[in-house]
């Protein structure tokens, strides 16, 4: 298939573009390797007033950093040239992987906030279910907002 | 009148000329993602991820919000109590087989506080079904149609070929095996679609001994969490080497063939849902009726006192060459009839974490199950005893390597 | 018949309303199923076989619909053909048009090949063929009532007949 067919972003959204998807990178990276640094050292980690969590496990913060951080690579080899359907497909599958993981997050936490506990009554109760929802975060619900802007480039291609 | 291989093309070209025409075509957006998705360097942490969320949707869902969330508590808080005092005869034999053992084996009756300890048909044969396999199968054939519909299994197969090729099988091999995780039945059937017989006798021999089905990888995953990846690498180092050496030991020939990759499609709800819903009709139907058959004939075999007397006769095998306790005698005799149900009667065995390891990848790889040799018997006798052969020379090298291996680890002895 | 993952499956449960499994991979299908269509009030028996690519089966799957295929002599073969790989898809309805059966085509994802801007002469194709050729998107049903109603009056072919209607073999 040719490429020069192909529909480019404007220049000035495709700059603007290639900037936020490369820093984008560049954080979700950061988040990818802190995972994995947290879940090699061991101990769990909280920052500051508890917005972002980091899991120690090997599944969450070692599986699951792995994925982070290759969504963030993902985001760093597509941002150059992102007017490129295939550079911008790479910027598009970062964005998928953080919607896996978050999603996988965010269903975890709310599988937790459904049931009662085991000393407790049938459900929960609507404060414990509240607060199942408090922030800290694992980095993946913190990237997923960010990871939507893609969403924008997606149907404005054309 | 028949034409030629090449005058049937002429003719093909002939018409499609006259009849076709091709627009201009634009690489997608979606054709450019399906492409991301086969290359090594990117595919591979695409399927990290997607293994990832498969098992943490399967763990969220099956294991905190329905078992522990809900089942273990209606019936180790209700069900079980309910019935230890509605049921007459406490003590009497159906008592044992239909409610509760209390404590199989021991010289004094005592009533037991968890649906797993119990050993009863209607205690620990419907909360293994109901409470822990029924969840755990709905999520993960919800995964697995989501998969199937999406059509990312011919996708992993490219990325997975020149690996499986080294087992001397196609990369479509993963499709038979990842339908065995749902569970071995179907997945024997789809070795139909491998081309030569060794092919296809490879891969019926490695899935029924190393892919444990979806029920008993919900159990393994309520009652042995922590050791989940052990055992997991256990059956995929197994499944590689025996690949492998039965591919360098049966005659035949493994050819290859391309793989037809169709494009990404948005799964319909409609047929989903009616994937789901036959499937979980058929575990109604099936695999119920067998869990509880399964409970009753050993604890028939236990009063009997014929469980006992195989511990000690296979004792030293038990002992001596795998490493696990005698008692493991009985959840083998039941793994013949429902691996999951065995799973859940070792969990109330007192042993190490190594022995509990090794004793849940024997229980995985030592014999299909009814339902899966039927299946095998279907697709001819000949390979099924073959299968058989390589089946108990496989437990006994694997089962020793693994005990082995923990001794040159120190965690066995 | 007709290739793997071209749609046969979502024909049958279509027309007979069974619930053969439909998945988006090659090889779903791997033995027969039967059942029974409505076509004018009359009980048709209709089967739904494992896809081939030709009618020289490579392997255990594809046997079983050529074989399906030789045992049953007196029979209608609906063929369905993937419209957007329109050319591989004639080479299996060709051999079985020449191995003497009525066939019907259904031009089946017709909405892929549509979005691909693939574009197919239905009318001309059913000219040079002389057998039906029905334009179908099977997922969402459009035109399996036009394909169904042209069953009954499906002849065999004579394949020296297509190659003078497509102008010679040269
Ligand atoms: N877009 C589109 N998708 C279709 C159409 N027909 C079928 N499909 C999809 O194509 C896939 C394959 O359909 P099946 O009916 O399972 O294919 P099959 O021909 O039975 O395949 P095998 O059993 O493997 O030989 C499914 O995901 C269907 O949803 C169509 O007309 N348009
Ligand atoms: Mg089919």
């Amino acid at each position: 298939m040719t490429v020069q067919s192909q529909s480019q972003l404007q220049s000035e959204s495709s700059s603007t573009a290639a900037i936020y998807f490369a820093i984008l990178g560049i954080v979700t990276t950061a988040f990818g390797l802190a995972d994995l640094l947290v879940t090699a050292g061991g101990a769990e980690f909280v920052y500051g007033t508890a917005i972002l969590e980091i899991p120690n496990d090997i599944f969450r913060g070692g599986w699951g950093g792995l994925v982070v951080l290759s969504a963030g690579l993902f985001y760093l080899s597509g941002a150059k040239n992102i007017g490129e359907i295939h550079q911008f497909a790479k910027v598009a599958m970062g964005s998928i992987l953080i919607w896996i993981m978050a999603g996988s997050d965010i269903f975890a936490m709310i599988t937790e906030s459904i049931p009662g506990g085991e000393d407790g009554s049938w459900f929960n109760t609507l404060d414990g279910f509240l607060a199942m929802y408090a922030p800290p975060y694992a980095p993946a619900v913190l990237l997923l907002p960010f990871s939507l802007v893609v969403l924008y480039y997606i149907y404005h291609r054309d | 009148m028949t034409l030629s291989l090449e005058e049937r093309w002429t003719l093909i070209d002939k018409i499609s000329r006259e009849t076709v025409t091709f627009g201009k075509y634009e690489h997608t957006l979606k054709d450019a993602i399906g492409e991301l998705t086969v290359k090594p360097l990117t595919g591979i942490p695409v399927a990290i991820a997607i293994m990832y969320g498969f098992w943490s949707a399967f763990g969220s869902f099956a294991g905190t919000l329905m078992t522990d969330g809900f089942f273990v508590k209606l019936f180790d808080g209700y069900w079980l109590p309910w019935l230890q005092g509605a049921f007459p005869g406490q003590g009497s034999w159906l008592y044992s087989i239909m409610v509760d053992a209390g404590g199989l084996g021991g010289s004094e009756f005592v009533l037991s506080d968890t649906c797993f300890e119990a050993f009863g048909v209607l205690t620990s044969g419907i909360f293994v079904a109901i409470g822990v396999v029924l969840p755990a199968i709905s999520i993960f054939y919800l995964m697995l149609a989501l998969l199937e519909d999406v059509g990312y299994m011919p996708r992993l197969a490219v990325l997975l070929d020149t690996v499986l090729h080294r087992v001397g099988l196609h990369g479509y091999a993963i499709v038979p095996t990842i339908l065995s995780l749902g569970c071995n039945v179907p997945g024997v059937a789809a070795t139909r679609i491998l081309e030569t017989k060794k092919q296809r006798f490879i891969m019926m021999t490695l899935l029924a001994i190393f892919i444990p089905c979806g029920a008993q990888i919900g159990i393994m995953d309520k009652v042995v969490p922590a050791l989940m990846g052990w055992i997991l690498l256990y059956l995929i180092i197994g499944y590689f080497i025996f690949g492998y050496i039965l591919n360098k030991v049966v005659p035949g020939k493994a050819p290859e063939f391309l793989i037809d990759v169709p494009p990404y499609r948005k799964p319909l709800m409609r047929n989903i849902t009616k994937k789901i819903w036959g499937r979980i009709t058929g575990f109604f139907k099936v695999a119920l009726p067998f869990v509880m058959l399964g409970c009753a004939i050993v604890n028939v075999l236990y009063l009997l006192g014929v469980i006992q007397w195989l511990g000690d006769v296979l004792a030293p095998i038990f002992v001596g060459w795998f490493g696990v306790p005698k008692e493991t005698a009985g959840p083998l005799v039941a793994a013949f009839l429902r691996k999951d149900l065995a799973v859940a009667q070792l969990s109330v065995i007192n042993m190490t974490d190594y022995q509990r390891i090794t004793a849940v990848v024997l229980v995985t790889i030592y014999f299909p199950c009814v339902a899966t040799f039927a299946m095998m018997l279907k697709e001819g006798w000949k390979e099924l005893i073959a299968a058989i052969g390589v089946l108990i020379i496989v437990v006994f090298t694997y089962g020793g390597l693994i005990h082995l291996i923990g001794i040159i680890l120190g965690v066995a002895e | 018949m007709g290739h793997p993952n071209v749609g046969k499956s979502v024909f049958f449960n279509r027309l007979t309303g069974a619930n053969v499994t439909e998945s988006n991979y090659p090889g779903t299908t791997v033995d027969y199923t039967k059942g029974w269509m409505k076509i004018e009030g009359e009980d048709v028996e209709l089967v739904d076989v494992p896809g081939t690519f030709s009618l020289d089966p490579k392997d255990k799957a594809e046997d079983v619909a050529v074989a399906m295929l030789h045992e049953t002599r007196d029979v209608k073969v609906i063929s369905v053909i993937d419209a957007s790989k329109i050319e591989r898809g004639l080479y299996l309805a060709l051999e079985i048009i020449e191995e003497g059966y009525p066939v019907v085509i259904a031009l089946n994802m017709w909405d892929v090949a549509w979005d691909k801007n693939i574009r197919i002469d239905a009318r001309k194709l059913e000219q040079i063929l002389g057998v039906p050729v029905v334009p179908t998107t099977a997922i969402s049903g459009e035109g399996i009532k036009e394909l169904v109603s042209r069953l009954k009056d499906i002849q065999p072919v004579e394949v020296d007949d297509i190659i003078a209607n497509a102008g010679g073999l040269t």
